[in-house]
């Protein structure tokens, strides 16, 4: 029963005039989107615009438009990427922020990925690693990590020389940007590990497998893994990591447990490897590991007992567990039944 | 020929029929009939001595085969020739003989008969020209124009239900970027009114539905989008961690067989390489003992051997034997050496001596040839001897220079004697040496040639 007085631009009515006001549902910060294909040569044209503002509202307008493949492909043959090269390095952090976050939306498309590729985009980002904002270094983490899950990729960060600045930032970047980067590491890392080595990751990533952060610890895990893949690698890993490898495999994360299973799997293929995994007491861990059905660490599980029933400590160890390998063999996954079987073979092996 | 009512008679009939008619006509006029239509019979020509000569031989024809020989037919492969009966030939002329048909003698025409033929002729054009005129004709063009004969392969069209389709694209231009709307507020028109309610003119519930209904149907959307998106790269960053698993759970079965390879491998090696040492240790040993077996053999009678080669080498001597060889042998050697060489000495001395009285003696003789001459044959048939008795005083005064006058007694008997010691003399002049040793030698070597 209130009666207010209502004033005349107030009441719910629709007016004949045209309003002083843009309508309720526009983004002011955003560039209005022009039709059908000119939408992208347009805000081409403002990217380059002298106006901080244009090329701010240009650049959200275009962040938005990004999230469709076909956009990026567009967007690609207009040759976007060279303004946005431009603009990574601008003095504005808004600017840069959102042009990182438009790479970085465009690597989660393949499309976008060969891309960047092929303008050589790494090399630019490479100097934002040290860019004081905190966003943006995360996007271009972010861009490097979907970078290197593409091989070429990953060979284009070994080319730019960015493995060891990535490892000394390891030491002491954010969390989250931590685990991009061990992200990044682990995908470069399966091409080519000598240059890891060389920077010492070996010892930075021993260090990060004791994190308090779970996925921290089963990212590096899987680092160490990626390493022990290579000859050179797996003689570092050997000498000093296994037997925190084996404490981690009764961690209680299962990420963390595989990632520790399969890098313990590559280090006992070396003999050394096999010993100081089996003086740390590797193998109860593992057969319980190898016991769980359909577990992520199984079929690792299995390989690294298999690695260890070549010593013949090991193979005495193991004949008593032969049933474990048993039950392996009717899991409905092939590749385990396969990987049982071998290692039944291994452990039955006699010398003569 | 004649018309085409007449059964139509090849020309050959004419050649068939022996033509006795002929026969007995062509003697007569020697050139052919022009009644006949050809003349081609060379032996037409008048051989009045002849009988008869046919124009053309008789002979039975073959049969004429009812159907024309296909086109292809081999000409040259014979068939078997078949003789047909000459009743049933259709090409032998029929009817009467005794009135016989005559071709009809082809004179040039009268020239009655050619303006009858021409006649005939412009009548069969007539006919013709009536008939053509008779048939419908196309109309006549029009004026100004003309009819053209025109063969229309050209224009053909082929007939069928396909159409025809052609593709033609049209684009529209660019668009041009729509220029900001100009600021525009319309005058204000009207009166302004105002109005108060009592209640709610709207139920606001009711009101807000749609416009609450789009607004969060919106954002819902975008974030279903967002979160989709997410989900979408969390389920390929799964699926290529689940391959990568299995792809390292491969990587990791190759390297450890090949480190098994490479283990056993070594081993071998390293095995081969022990057993190829112990085959060597195996083959020294045996090859030692060898050797050492025939070094023993070899050596065997080594000792005996190198005894008998000393002895033989005559390290093992008597002492006397050899005191005796090294020195009283050759101390006597020497002694003997030099008597010898002292009896030697003394010929010598001897033979000069006598030389050089035999050269005084030829001197002497040579200077009283008269006198000296009945001593020297006297004196020479004695032994050489006495001579050499009777100089012996002599010669002992001979050392000194021989100019003395005394040997000329001497000298013609030396002079036979001197021509063959000639030699000896004069070696024995030159070794004029101290007188005592050569006197005692020549008495020694005096003695040893008298002897």
């Amino acid at each position: 029963s209130g009666q207010e007085l209502w004033s005349g631009k107030q009441d719910g009515m629709a007016h004949a005039h045209i309003s002083a006001h843009l309508p309720p549902n526009i983004d002011p910060t955003k560039a209005p989107v022009a039709f059908g294909r000119r939408a992208l040569p347009k805000l081409n044209e403002e990217l380059q615009s002298p106006e901080l503002l244009t090329q701010q509202r240009a650049l959200m307008t275009l962040c938005d438009l990004v999230h469709d493949p076909q956009n990026v492909y567009q967007a690609l043959e207009l040759g976007v990427l060279d303004n946005l090269k431009t603009l990574l390095v601008h003095q504005d952090s808004t600017v840069r922020q959102k042009t990182t976050e438009i790479l970085y939306i465009m690597t989660t498309h393949s499309v976008g990925r060969h891309g960047l590729i092929q303008n050589g985009v790494i090399s630019a980002l490479a100097e934002l690693l040290d860019d004081p904002v905190d966003i943006c270094r995360k996007n271009t983490h972010l861009v490097f990590e979907y970078m290197s899950k593409l091989t070429e990729g990953a060979v284009g960060i070994l080319h730019a020389g960015l493995i060891p600045l990535l490892v000394s930032k390891l030491k002491n970047e954010l969390e989250e940007i931590q685990e991009l980067i061990l992200g990044t590491l682990s995908n470069c890392l399966r091409v080519e590990a000598s240059e890891a080595l060389a920077a010492d990751a070996v010892t930075v990533l021993k260090e990060k497998l004791t994190h308090s952060s779970v996925a921290t610890r089963s990212k590096a895990a899987w680092a160490i893994l990626e390493i022990g893949t290579h000859p050179e690698g797996k003689n570092e890993v050997c000498e000093e990591v296994i037997p925190v490898l084996v404490s981690l495999l009764e961690d209680t994360d299962p990420e963390v447990q595989a990632s520790a299973t399969g890098a313990l799997m590559f280090a006992a293929i070396k003999p050394q490897g096999r010993f100081s995994a089996l003086g740390a007491g590797a193998i109860p861990p593992l057969l319980k590991l190898a016991a769980e059905e359909s577990g992520k660490a199984q079929l690792s599980a299995i390989k690294a007992l298999t690695m260890l029933a070549e010593l013949p400590k090991g193979r005495k160890t193991l004949l008593n567990h032969l049933d474990t390998f048993q039950q392996c063999l009717k899991d409905p996954s092939k590749a385990v039944k396969r990987a049982a079987k071998t290692a039944i073979n291994v452990i039955q092996w006699k010398p003569y | 020929m004649r018309g085409a009512l007449a059964p139509p008679r090849p020309r050959v009939a004419v050649e068939t029929v022996p033509r006795c008619a002929r026969l007995l006509r062509v003697p007569q006029s020697a050139p052919a009939a022009p009644a006949m239509p050809r003349p081609r019979d060379p032996e037409v020509a008048a051989v009045p001595a002849v009988l008869y000569s046919y124009c053309s031989l008789p002979r039975t024809l073959p049969a004429r085969p009812k159907y024309r020989p296909p086109l292809d037919a081999a000409e040259p492969g014979k068939e078997p020739v078949r003789y047909s009966n000459l009743m049933y030939d259709p090409r032998v002329v029929r009817g009467n003989t005794y009135a016989l048909e005559v071709v009809p003698v082809s004179t040039p025409p009268t020239p009655f008969e050619i303006q009858r033929q021409k006649e005939a002729w412009k009548r069969a054009l007539a006919r013709k020209r009536a008939k053509e005129q008779m048939r419908p004709k196309a109309p006549e063009p029009v004026e100004g124009r003309e009819h053209v004969q025109v063969q229309t392969e050209l224009y053909l069209e082929e007939i069928s239900d396909r159409v025809i389709e052609v593709d033609v694209e049209c684009q529209t231009d660019a668009f041009l970027d729509r220029p900001p709307s100009p600021f525009f507020v319309p005058a204000k028109t009207g009166k302004d009114v105002a109005t108060q309610l009592a209640g709610e003119l709207f139920d606001f519930d009711i009101e807000v539905k749609p416009i609450l209904e789009v607004l969060i149907g919106k954002t819902v959307e975008q974030a279903l989008l967002e979160v989709m998106e997410e989900e979408e790269l969390a389920q390929l960053w799964a699926h290529q961690r689940a391959y990568a698993e299995l792809r390292n759970a491969e990587l990791a079965e190759v390297q450890r067989l090949e480190e098994q390879d490479r283990r056993y491998r070594e081993e071998k090696e390293r095995r081969r390489r022990q057993h190829m040492q112990m085959l060597k240790k195996q083959k020294e040993t045996a090859e030692k003992i060898a050797a050492q077996a025939f070094a023993k053999h070899y050596l065997a009678d080594l000792i005996p051997s190198v005894f008998n080669n000393l002895r033989e080498g005559g390290f093992f001597y008597d002492p006397i034997e050899r005191d005796i060889e090294t020195e009283f042998l050759p101390w006597l050697m020497t002694e003997v050496e030099e008597e010898l060489e002292g009896k030697v000495l003394a010929r010598i001395m001897l033979d000069s001596l006598i030389r050089t009285v035999v050269e005084n003696r030829l001197e002497a003789f040579s200077r009283q040839p008269p006198s000296d001459q009945p001593e020297a044959p006297a004196e020479e048939p004695q032994p050489p001897e006495e001579p050499q008795a009777a100089e012996e005083p002599q010669p002992t005064e001979e050392p000194h220079p021989p100019d003395e006058p005394k040997p000329r007694d001497a000298e013609p008997q030396m002079a036979g004697e001197t021509d063959a010691a000639d030699q000896p003399v004069t070696e024995k002049e030159e070794t004029d040496q101290p007188v005592t040793e050569q006197q005692s030698s020549q008495r020694m070597s005096f003695q040893l040639e008298l002897e």
